[in-house]
């Protein structure tokens, strides 16, 4: 292997993203998936014969909503084209998407430093925070799924005709981690937008990555091999780690790398040759003429942007800002809408807002709960950590509290009471517990003035005895120092 | 100008079809006869020809489901199927 | 008399008053079509018994109800085959119904029969159909026209009341004009082509063809107006197409454009087609010359754009869903080749080779996208026309109907039969074809009415009143 400083790696990334819509791009059938087979079809989506296309309003609306999240431009008209080629999962033997006129173009997903693989969020390179361009976002209907046996394919077309974006990023990336945490962002904007589920093990989204090596400061790129079969974020980076040393091993011998597409083997841990690409695709792309330009600046784009969510950074901003919380636990809390809900309603009514994030994002996580649906209301953590910052109870005592608020729900308040466990902060009943400790201990107290400061430990120690650990342990300290004169 | 010189099967194939040699050089007369025609278009000045701007889209969809198509009216047009799958021969790149 | 010379409009007061039932309709014209329907082949489908079920169950009281239709065999009706006259739909039955069909059914209308057309509808004269070529009913040694020619043929020759079919180029009114009768291609946009199998999408339009003008009229209300399914309908209401059905043409401004009297035009088509320029003169319009200078490039634009969108609309053809798959491929590139290449006719492979070709990586801009901007010319053309003039009067064809195989093997030849009918379809306005005289050897000879977009109820209006001045439509082809 290479010393890795010489050879830099060029990635961009092609993302295709199902639309979350009640029904498919171009007609009324449901867009739902895992159904009976072939049982969400009618003539435009099985392109029967003299059928036609009505484009799905809520599907343009959300792809602008993805294009104002991500800082495209929108088109004020965009069109929709044929991309002609022959296969059985396309009904048609033509895909309509768009061509010259996407509806939206440029913008760019910064990546979140948390979204690179644990173990390199601390390096240098998830910390860059850079910002990868796009190219262009836009709109097609998927194709149908097809199985293939041993002498024969099998189709079942109810897919054909989702709602489907494609994302187009430059070439900007460098690393597998870099376009690990492409995904993760992208997909995060994507979901607090409500765009889509961009599952990859669904294949809600699917991902197609160009990648070549080139020696540092190299301005030209190296020939480019294309990669599909990638079913997870995490085999994306797989597959980008093992192509990239492939392609440096063959350069440093001095072989030429092929133009192809290769297949990543998840199993194999490795790429494998699918096609060459001697002959480039001919679509033959040419505006459909079924269908009318699209207008998107008579209003459809003032009602997108009516939908654009508070995104991930703006919220990991505001949650560090207003809340306190550190950087890690806003994005733990960015990465789950509901959570983060949970927390701020938690938060709403406290000053503690930091030490609530504490409880909600380790011990109440750790009881793997579902926020939504939780027994347990926000308010009582709020509750619960002005307790422990106002003195009431002490941590071991919080955490007794906790426990028996997950086990039966109620207010800390009440819980603290019901399990006897307020502090004694009464000076009086304290004070007598301190007389009774000296009474008890002549020879600490006798150690204590003889200048053996720590004596006074013993002392304490028998009064959180005596009080079953309710004693206010600061109070103590200050009756004792006084009583013992010092 | 003269048309271009264009590969008949080549382009057949581009499209799925497989001419006969005498298809082949029958279209291959025809086509380039055509397409001299055709050439008459490069004289003409178009230089400045306004887009059309596109009327508002008055007729997008809005999305609410509409009835499918049954199983049996899917299947029944399929030259093949089997499990309520349409059966093609094998799929090869 | 026979039923089977009335008019739609005088035949619907009739089954109003119960003085007649569409059943007495439905059989006067199966014994007509028993008698010449061996001749012209008009029809690809006839089910006797269930027109006449149809027709048994229908309601006078509807728009149209019990008035017989033949359909172009290119339109989607529920439960019936849909060919296109081609092999490549062997087996197909429609499990839908176009819109078009959705809305004479629902004004009671009562389906006939299926007609014959070339193959997809590309030609102009029915010779290119795998299902048999049809005969001019005026003379069975020529061609009837086309596309629509089986349309045009029954409607013609008598074995069809009305008919629908479809324009892309001129396949209404060229052949109804060629078998004298009356066809009408609406303005891109009126009709819903939903369901109509597409030929040219951009260009594609359904229209009637009828004995009268009135009958035109009638079914363009029967069909007109938006449909939700086809995204290129217009918004706009149908208005009545013949709000006053005795009108005058006073006052009408009618253009002659001077590119469609052309050198090497038949005379005696040319020669009527003025007399009919000077009956409208003399009955108080005026004549303006006007000038639609990218006429001569119509035809090469229409082949390079119609092409290309065939080459997209006729890929679905592929043996995977429904229609014929050839026997025993090896594997799905063979079943393509196989089936496309087994299944389509020379005309249809011609023209989906054209299309690739024109679409095809380093040429699209040569051609595909040099005809669309000239196609915004020969637009641009008709409009500027239009701010002169109400209506345009041009002959439909340049000559009346030719031999049988005359053409088929010159298909350039072929082309320039549209010559007068395909920039209309290019620029999206409508266009009406009737009957204004016959040549010596008795074949019938077309008058076409161009309106601007949307102007339909003018050129029906002006088609009327010269239809009532004359008794062309009266004529009947030799028995
Ligand atoms: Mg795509
Ligand atoms: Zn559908």
């Amino acid at each position: 292997m290479s010393s890795p400083s010489k050879w830099e790696a060029v990635i961009g990334l092609e993302v295709h993203v199902q639309v979350r819509t009640r029904t498919k791009m171009f007609c009324g059938c449901v867009n739902q998936y895992g159904d009976a087979q072939n049982t969400h079809l009618c003539p435009v989506c099985l392109g029967l014969p003299g059928s036609l296309p009505v484009p799905n309003e809520e599907a343009i609306r959300k792809t602008i909503l993805s294009g104002l999240m991500l800082g495209c431009q929108i088109a004020p008209v965009a069109r929709f084209d044929r991309k002609n080629y022959f296969y059985p999962d396309m009904p048609k033997n033509y895909q309509i998407s768009q061509y010259d006129d996407p509806l939206c173009a440029g913008g760019g997903v910064t990546l979140d430093p948390f979204l690179f693989p644990k173990e390199i969020q601390e390096t240098d390179e998830a910390k860059a925070g850079r910002k990868i361009r796009l190219v262009r976002i836009h709109l097609e209907e998927d194709v149908a799924k097809s199985f293939h046996f041993e002498d024969r394919s099998a189709i079942d077309f109810n897919r054909a005709g989702t709602p489907l974006m494609e994302i187009v990023s430059e070439a900007d990336l460098r690393t597998p981690g870099e376009a690990f945490s492409f995904l993760g962002s992208l997909r995060q904007i994507l979901l607090a937008g409500n765009v889509s589920d961009a599952d990859m093990e669904k294949g809600q989204m699917r991902c197609d990555v160009n990648v070549s090596v080139r020696p540092f400061g190299q301005k030209e790129y190296g020939t480019k091999v294309e990669l599909k079969n990638l079913n997870s974020i995490s085999g994306v980076r797989r597959a980008l780690t093992y192509e990239i040393a492939r392609q440096i091993a063959a350069c440093e011998k001095g072989e030429a790398i092929a133009h192809e597409t290769r297949r990543w083997d998840d199993e194999a841990g490795a790429t494998f040759t699918m096609r060459t690409k001697e002959k480039a695709h001919d679509y033959r792309y040419f505006p459909e003429p079924d269908l009318l330009p699209v207008r998107t600046d008579q209003g459809l784009t003032d009602s997108a942007r009516a939908l654009v969510p508070e995104l991930p950074s703006e919220l990991q901003t505001r949650l560090t800002r207003d809340f306190g919380v550190t950087p890690y636990q806003a994005s733990v809390l960015t990465a789950d809408r509901i959570l983060c809900g949970y927390y701020e309603k938690a938060a709403a009514g406290t000053p503690n807002k930091a030490l609530v994030a504490n409880w909600i994002l380790n011990d109440f996580l750790s009881t793997q709960p579902d926020p939504s649906t939780t027994p347990v209301r926000p308010e009582f953590f709020g509750e619960l950590a002005d307790l422990v910052a106002g003195g009431a109870i002490n941590s071991a005592q919080a955490k007794k509290v906790f426990t028996e608020l997950m086990a039966n729900p109620s207010s800390p308040k009440e819980i603290v009471k019901k399990l006897g466990l307020e502090q004694i902060s009464d000076s009086s009943a304290l004070a007598a517990y301190c007389d009774e400790a000296i009474a008890a201990n002549p020879r600490s107290v006798e150690d204590y003035q003889a200048g053996k400061m720590n004596a006074i430990n013993a002392l304490k120690g028998f009064v959180m005895k005596k009080s079953q650990g309710k004693a206010n342990p600061v109070q103590v300290d200050e009756i004792l120092k006084q009583k013992l004169g010092s | 100008m003269s048309a271009p010189q264009i590969n008949i099967s080549d382009v057949a194939s581009l499209a799925r079809l497989t001419l006969t040699p005498e298809e082949t050089a029958k279209f291959s007369s025809q086509i380039g006869q055509i397409l001299s025609h055709m050439d008459s278009l490069k004289q003409i000045e178009t230089g400045n020809v306004p887009e059309v701007t596109p009327p508002a889209q008055p007729n997008l969809r809005k999305d609410e489901p509409t009835p499918s198509l049954s199983l049996q009216a899917v299947l029944s047009n399929a030259p093949a199927q089997a499990n309520d799958l349409i059966v093609v021969p094998k799929i090869v790149e | 008399m026979s039923l089977t010379h009335e008019s739609i409009a005088t035949l619907r007061r009739r089954l109003a008053s119960k003085e007649i039932h569409s059943r007495d309709i439905v059989r006067d014209l199966l014994q007509q079509i028993e008698a010449r329907e061996k001749t012209i082949h008009a029809y690809t489908h006839l089910d006797r018994e269930a027109a006449l079920a149809a027709a048994e169950k229908s309601d006078s009281s509807l728009a149209l109800g019990g008035i017989p239709i033949a359909i172009k065999d290119n339109l989607n009706v529920l439960g019936d085959p849909c060919t296109c006259a081609s092999k490549i739909l062997e087996g197909y039955k429609a499990p839908y119904d176009a819109t078009a069909i959705a809305r004479l059914r629902q004004a009671g209308a009562v389906f006939l029969g299926r007609t014959n057309m070339d193959e997809f509808a590309m030609g102009s004269s029915t010779e290119n159909s795998a299902l048999g070529i049809t005969r001019n009913p005026w003379d069975s040694t020529r061609i009837p026209g086309g596309s629509s020619g089986g349309s045009a043929a029954a409607v013609g020759g008598r074995i069809a009341l009305a008919a629908l079919g479809s324009d892309t180029g001129g396949s209404i009114r060229q052949p109804a004009a060629l078998c004298g009768c009356v066809g009408l291609k609406p303005t891109y946009g009126r009709i819903s082509r939903y369901g109509l199998v597409a030929f040219a999408s951009s260009l594609d339009q359904i229209g009637p063809l009828t004995r009268t003008v009135e009958d035109s009229a009638i079914l363009l209300s029967a069909l007109a107006g938006h449909d939700p399914r086809d995204n290129t309908t217009d918004l706009r209401k149908p208005e009545s197409f013949l709000s006053k059905p005795d009108g005058s043409v006073k006052g009408l401004r009618v253009g002659i454009p001077k590119e469609y009297f052309i050198p090497g035009m038949d005379a005696e088509t040319e020669a009527a087609v003025r007399q009919s320029a000077d009956w409208f003169k003399k009955n108080g319009a005026t004549l303006v010359d006007v000038s639609l200078p990218h006429t001569p490039s119509a035809i090469a634009v229409y082949y390079i754009l119609a092409t290309a969108e065939a080459s997209a609309n006729l890929a679905r053809f592929d043996g995977v869903r429904y229609g014929r798959r050839a026997t025993d491929p090896r594997d799905v590139l063979d079943l393509y080749h196989r089936t496309r290449s087994e299944g389509f006719g020379p005309e249809v492979k011609r023209r989906i080779i054209l299309g690739t070709f024109v679409l095809s990586a380093g040429y699209t801009d040569a051609y595909y996208r040099k005809a669309q901007k000239v196609r915004g010319l020969i637009r641009q053309d008709f409009e500027k026309a239009f701010a002169s003039c109400d209506l345009l009067l041009t002959p439909t064809s340049p000559e009346p109907a030719f031999k049988l195989g005359e053409r088929t093997q010159d298909p350039l030849k072929m082309y320039l039969a549209d010559a007068f009918t395909i920039s209309v379809n290019l620029a999206g306005n409508p266009a009406l074809s009737l009957p204004c005289g016959f040549t010596q050897a008795n074949l019938p000879i077309g008058l076409q009415l161009i309106g601007p977009r949307f102007g339909e109820e003018k050129i029906l209006q002006a088609a009327h009143a010269y239809e009532q001045s004359h008794d062309w439509h009266q004529r009947l082809p030799p028995a």
